[in-house]
């Protein structure tokens, strides 16, 4: 396993080029690449295998968005942006867990990647907002707009799955649960 | 949607009552890009005159975005979500966690208090050496005080040599060895070192000012190394009053202490302060102080701050610099009762009562004290 994993190791421009042209090929490799080492990091320094898989995506999804942004430099190696990046993030949760941040191993930052990881955040609070925002809905209206605008299904194919007698009482329906979801949406931020 | 049903609902939104799930959908469509370049412009005229319409495209733009990074994130998560289903994550940290045995994990989390603890230890073996050390030092001490009190401390006793006298009309003997001495009556009795004074052909003592006057043996105290003298020459003027008084209790560790005394032709004022209140080897009739003294140190005053007698300077450990002993005033006392109290005169040490030397400044203190201690001259 680990020596397919290393085999498979994507050069950086690969990485880039397949994120922009959206291949699902370039991701997996990009994820199986480096996971180990972040594993190694978090598992050295009082997390476990959860918090290695959370922190690690987090930083995939940092370098995954920068890169779709397009305004990603490429001044040090991937792998050393993805270490940074994570040990960044795993410094925030342990200091705010207030757990014992004084003996993290390499403290110091080999690579200024704070701004990047403050933006996630960012990023990260719209998200989660939505997400809430989905939840407070309730069902059906959540699984509807999730279909209708994350699934990209069809009013028809709505109004077959829900069991709705026409494509109008289920535009009806959708509409009535937008209305509901945009307002609680609007009304948290 | 056909072209002629959206035209008609425009204008029926524009006359009659506006329907909002329409118009939403046709929003939506507009913002989606589904709308073909007439209903566009449409859309556009209705956004220009009416506000409430514009506010809707705009908020639902604004929704439309975050629904889709919304979407766009929600669908990355899922992708990595299911890349790592493919990791064998548990065979992995298995081979990642390096050291996983109980030793190295409990060295990993717990490195700070292991290096604490084994600071501790540390000290503690230093602190247990240096006991160890401390007693092996006791042990050469006792064993030294077998062959002082076979030597009767001779190895210890200040007495120092004079290699040339330099006293006027004095024979200039070989042999001869110092001491000092301190006035315990005005009419000139000096107690000293009984071994400053031991086995001597004959006795000189010397003030300050420089004058000789020979002197007898009176009375000796071999048990407590004492010695009396009296000045029998001619030339002798009594002393005024004797400035100190004899301290009878016992001083405490910490006091402070000074002798003034003859280890070279001037007098030499020594300060500590008591450091033990026993003397040499545990020697009950004595006590360590923290002076540094010298040969010809030995028979001189041992005072404190208030000009009380606490001892006599009797001798030095071999080993141990810096330090002295000094012989306990209280056998001072008992060394005077031994001598014919007439003989002493009135104005005797053990007569005074209150100290002539209290509360003055050192300075003034020794400016006082120097008319009373005397350089021992032993020639033989």
């Amino acid at each position: 396993m680990n020596n397919s994993l290393k085999s498979s190791i994507p050069t950086d421009r690969e990485v880039i080029l397949g994120i922009l042209n959206n291949s699902e090929e370039t991701l997996n490799k990009l994820y199986k690449a480096y996971f180990a080492m972040v594993l190694q990091f978090i598992l050295n320094n009082n997390g476990s295998e959860d918090d290695a898989k959370d922190v690690y995506q987090e930083a995939i999804i940092i370098l995954y968005n920068k890169i779709k942004e397009g305004n990603f430099e490429l001044s040090s190696k991937l792998k050393t942006y993805i270490y940074s990046v994570c040990r960044r993030i795993w410094l925030k949760k342990l200091s705010s867990n207030s757990k014992k941040t004084g003996n993290i191993t390499d403290y110091e930052d080999v690579f200024a990647v704070e701004e990047d990881v403050e933006q996630h955040e960012e990023k990260d609070m719209q998200f989660v907002k939505m997400q809430s925002a989905l939840e407070l809905l309730g069902e059906p209206c959540k699984t509807i707009i999730q279909d209708f605008y994350i699934h990209n299904l069809s009013m028809q194919n709505i109004c077959e799955k829900f069991g709705y007698t026409n494509t109008d009482n289920a535009k009806t329906q959708k509409y009535k649960c937008l209305q509901r979801l945009k307002k609680i949406f609007f009304q948290t931020s | 949607m056909p072209a002629k049903v959206k035209e008609n609902i425009f204008s029926n939104i524009i006359i009659e009552m506006r329907n909002d799930l329409e118009l939403d959908t046709i929003i939506e469509d507009y913002l989606l890009g589904k709308l073909n370049a007439q209903e566009v412009d449409a859309l556009e005229k209705l956004r220009l005159n009416d506000p409430a319409v514009d506010h809707k495209v705009v908020t639902h733009k604004v929704f439309l975005q975050s629904m889709n990074a919304y979407a766009q994130q929600l669908n990355l998560r899922e992708q990595l979500n299911r890349i790592h289903s493919e990791i064998d994550v548990e065979s992995l940290s298995a081979d990642l966690k390096p050291h996983s045995s109980m030793i190295v994990k409990m060295w990993r989390s717990n490195k700070s208090l292991i290096a604490i603890a084994a600071s501790f230890v540390l000290l503690s073996l230093i602190s247990i050496y240096s006991i160890q050390h401390n007693s092996n030092q006791k042990d050469q001490l006792v064993l030294l005080s077998n062959q002082v009190n076979k030597a009767i401390k001779t190895q210890n006793s200040l007495i120092r040599k004079l290699n040339n006298t330099t006293t006027t009309g004095k024979p200039a003997i070989q042999n001869s060895f110092g001491g000092t001495g301190f006035a315990i009556s005005t009419n000139g009795y000096i107690l000293t070192n009984l071994h400053v004074v031991n086995g001597a052909d004959s006795l000189y003592v010397q003030n300050n000012k420089g004058e000789s006057f020979k002197v007898k043996s009176v009375y000796s105290d071999p048990q407590n190394d004492i010695a009396i003298l009296k000045i029998s020459d001619q030339n002798f003027i009594n002393l005024s009053s004797i400035p100190y008084t004899i301290k009878k209790n016992a001083s405490s560790i910490g006091e402070t202490v000074y002798t003034l005394g003859y280890p070279k032709d001037d007098a030499v004022l020594g300060e500590g302060y008591v450091s033990s209140k026993n003397g040499f080897i545990g020697d009950t009739t004595q006590y360590q102080v923290s002076i540094p003294v010298n040969p010809g140190n030995s028979g001189g005053p041992l005072l404190d701050n208030n000009g009380n007698l606490v001892g006599i300077i009797s001798g030095k450990p071999d080993q141990t610099e810096g330090a002295a002993f000094a012989i306990k005033s209280k056998y001072i006392l008992e060394a005077m009762r031994a001598i014919p109290q007439d003989s002493l005169g009135v104005k005797r040490l053990s007569n005074n009562k209150k100290s002539l030397l209290s509360g003055l400044k050192r300075t003034q203190q020794i400016e006082k004290l120097q008319d009373y201690v005397f350089m021992i001259k032993v020639y033989n």
